[in-house]
């Protein structure tokens, strides 16, 4: 799964720790998931999505 | 709302230490080493002790260990999806590499191969020695592949 979670987040001049407790969850997560070594779970991707006021779908996108 | 539970927070040499949760996790496990230590102590030291008072005293240190595996499990629960899939992976890898390793030792030993020292299997110390290290082995494959 490709996401835009990297650029959203250097758009707002938040670090990987301060995204990570504005959701709740460690440094290493965000980092995994802007890797994409990690895909969220479905939760997440909506908290992801309601702390950036964007659709999912706009952040997150299947490869396929 | 505290941060979630990670494995630094409880590591005193990664930085992110954090002695409140160190304890919360460890306490009873500490209370537990320290009442089977003077346990078995006191069996040397007693050994006209009966056999009824002989086993409550040495199943005793179970108290503190059942606690400490409910501190385990309330750590893990208060860490992240991503920590709990790391610790879920890394306790695989040590449950089935100590299930694995502990088998062939048997085998082994069954089919008259002499093993010196696990010639009866794991000891119990043993068994916690290597689950412990294939744990640490697999929370370090766990956490590369998510690095």
């Amino acid at each position: 799964m490709k996401n835009q979670l990297r650029e959203l987040r250097t758009r707002k001049q938040w670090s990987q720790g301060e995204l990570a407790e504005k959701l709740y969850v460690s440094r290493q997560t965000i980092n995994a998931i802007e890797t994409e070594k990690y895909d969220p779970s479905l939760p997440l991707a909506f908290k992801i999505s309601r702390l950036f006021k964007l659709p999912i779908e706009e952040i997150f996108r299947t490869t396929d | 709302m505290d941060n979630p539970n990670t494995l630094e927070s409880v590591s005193p040499l990664s930085g992110h230490y954090s002695l409140k949760r160190d304890l919360r996790l460890n306490a009873w496990f500490m209370v537990a080493a320290a009442v089977a230590g003077a346990i078995a102590f006191l069996l040397k030291r007693h050994p006209e002790w009966s056999p009824l008072s002989r086993a409550l005293l040495t199943l005793a240190p179970l108290i503190p260990g059942m606690l400490y595996v409910r501190d385990c499990m309330l750590f893990i629960r208060g860490m992240d999806e991503l920590q709990r899939r790391i610790q879920m992976e890394a306790w695989l890898f040590a449950a089935m590499g100590t299930l694995i390793l502990g088998t062939t030792v048997n085998t082994l030993s069954a089919n008259g191969v002499s093993l010196g020292r696990l010639e009866h299997g794991f000891s119990l110390v043993g068994t916690f020695a290597l689950t412990f290290s294939l744990w640490l082995v697999g929370t370090a494959i766990a956490n590369c592949r998510y690095k």
